[in-house]
């Protein structure tokens, strides 16, 4: 092996960061190995969360009425779980959702990705 | 006649993408010994596991390419495998065992210790050399599913391991006292669990799988603290697939930084013993939404059959014991998409960081 090499552990052609960086508690940036940057900002990462009381487990539906987070949420910390996802503890307490690169890189809200919006 | 170049057989491997390491068998290192007198090309492919599920794939992409070069007029491809080494395992006598995956599931009975069996047995018939650990302190099930109970015997200080259907096995079970098996508490679990994985004459493994305990729990720390294990498979049930039980043990695989290496859906689907015909259960498929959802790999579905838990009640798994079965096939099938995934694990390895910037 010459060069290390980064296998996409979710298959199906999702790249995986190159880079991930935490602007104070406002911002997440993710460089994708595909050259792609994505901002997330920190109160727009809480509404996706996927974990069991956001979203419920068998069907997918939202369970977190957004309007419901209080205006204000902010990023205390951001960690990397094993090889596919991230960790984000909030200001408003939760840190219960594992934020899947798969997920991230679908909920991208640049113009690119969101053209709709 | 046109002499063909080994440079020119490189570039048509180049060609061939191994799907699941993404990435063309040339750079990947796979191809070895290309041998080329006049038209006959001869060259060999080391895959990353036996149990590869795109070999047969693989090996027509290689040949068709190559035949196309110019002068090109027979080729022959030897296939091989060496799986590759995972572990850091400074423990002596664990050396030479190359990957350790764990398989557990959220609650009892879900039928792991009948999938882990029948997934070591599989691997073993692809030529893989397999061991099986049964690591289940409360309920040991492996000696009577593979056929095999009584006392282990110790040579050179070391466990010797039973032998069975082609692969090493060691279980908890083996830790008893006349018939009566021992019970296991804090510490003591601890040590027997540590005792059943260090001491034991497992010799070179390719794969060595470890049946857990249901849930969550103190079997799955000594594990961590005692090796590195490459990944944790989970199994469970249309039933329970969705519920926090699941997500729990999912969670103890993150948190002590086990990769996920996929989630197999057991008793999926009822097959009719009388016409072959599939009858759904309800709530199947959870496991593949589920996995979807967090991005982990979905190893595949065992249907609900009877002749499963007769063949293990026989004491020889039902990939061995009735090997043309559509259900054998399913078994071997998923073993194949998790040595798969271990190769995966194998070669992503560089770590990402967070960067912290103050603004
Ligand atoms: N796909 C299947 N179809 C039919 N029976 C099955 C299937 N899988 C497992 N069984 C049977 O279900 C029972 C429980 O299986 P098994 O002992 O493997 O589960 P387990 O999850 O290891 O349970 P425990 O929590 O007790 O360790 C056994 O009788 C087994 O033969
Ligand atoms: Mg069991
Ligand atoms: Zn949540
Ligand atoms: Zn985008």
């Amino acid at each position: 092996m010459s060069q290390p090499y980064q296998a996409n552990p979710l298959s199906e052609n999702f790249p995986l960061p190159r880079e991930l960086r935490k602007l104070g508690r406002k911002e997440l940036k993710i460089t994708w190995q595909d050259g792609h940057l994505s901002v997330y900002g920190f109160r727009y990462l809480r509404t996706q969360c996927q974990c069991a009381f956001c979203v419920e487990e068998i069907t997918g539906r939202k369970l977190l009425v957004d309007s419901c987070l209080p205006e204000v949420l902010e990023g205390m910390g951001v960690s990397v779980v094993g090889q596919y996802a991230l960790r984000i503890d909030f200001s408003d307490g939760h840190n219960s959702g594992i934020y899947a690169y798969k997920h991230l890189r679908k909920a991208c809200p640049c113009e690119l990705c969101r053209p709709a919006k | 006649m046109i002499e063909v170049k080994t440079e020119q057989v490189l570039d048509a491997l180049r060609k061939v993408q191994d799907p699941d390491l993404q990435r063309d068998i040339v750079s990947l290192g796979f191809v070895h010994d290309v041998r080329i007198c006049e038209g006959n090309v001869a060259f060999e492919i080391k895959l990353t596991t036996p149990a590869c599920p795109v070999k047969e794939k693989l090996e027509m992409e290689a040949r068709e390419l190559v035949l196309k070069i110019p002068g090109v007029e027979q080729v022959s491809i030897k296939m091989t495998a060496e799986v590759r080494s995972h572990q850091t395992l400074e423990k002596e006598n664990l050396k030479k065992v190359r990957n350790i995956v764990a398989v557990g599931s959220g609650k009892g009975g879900v039928g792991k210790s009948t999938v882990t069996a029948n997934l070591a047995v599989s691997l073993a018939m692809d030529g893989a050399k397999v061991g099986l650990l049964d690591a289940d302190i409360y309920g040991p099930s492996i000696p009577t599913l593979m056929g095999m109970q009584g006392e282990t015997t110790v040579r050179e200080n070391l466990i010797q391991p039973k032998f069975a259907h082609g692969i090493k096995f060691m279980s908890m079970g083996f830790f008893a006292q006349g018939d009566q098996p021992l019970i296991w508490r804090g510490p003591m679990a601890h040590r027997a669990v540590e005792q059943s994985l260090v001491d034991v004459d497992w010799g070179e493994l390719d794969y060595l799988l470890i049946d857990l305990p249901p849930g969550t729990g103190d079997v799955h720390l000594t594990l961590v603290q005692t090796v590195g294990l490459t990944g944790g498979v989970m199994v469970s049930t249309p039933q329970d697939v969705g519920l926090m039980i699941s997500m729990k043990t999912l969670r103890m695989f993150e948190q002590t930084n086990v990769r996920i290496l996929g989630l197999i859906e057991n008793m999926s689907y009822h097959l009719c013993s009388h016409c072959n015909g599939r009858e759904e259960i309800f709530g199947h498929g959870g496991a593949k939404l589920a996995s979807e959802r967090l991005g982990i790999p979905f190893l595949g579905e065992i249907p609900l059959e009877t002749a499963i838990r007769e063949k293990s009640d026989l004491g020889a798994p039902i990939v061995i014991s009735l090997p043309n079965s559509p259900v054998a096939k399913t078994y071997r099938d998923i073993a194949r998409k998790m040595a798969a995934q271990v190769s995966i694990a194998g070669y992503s390895g560089s770590k990402l960081e967070v960067i912290e910037e103050p603004v």
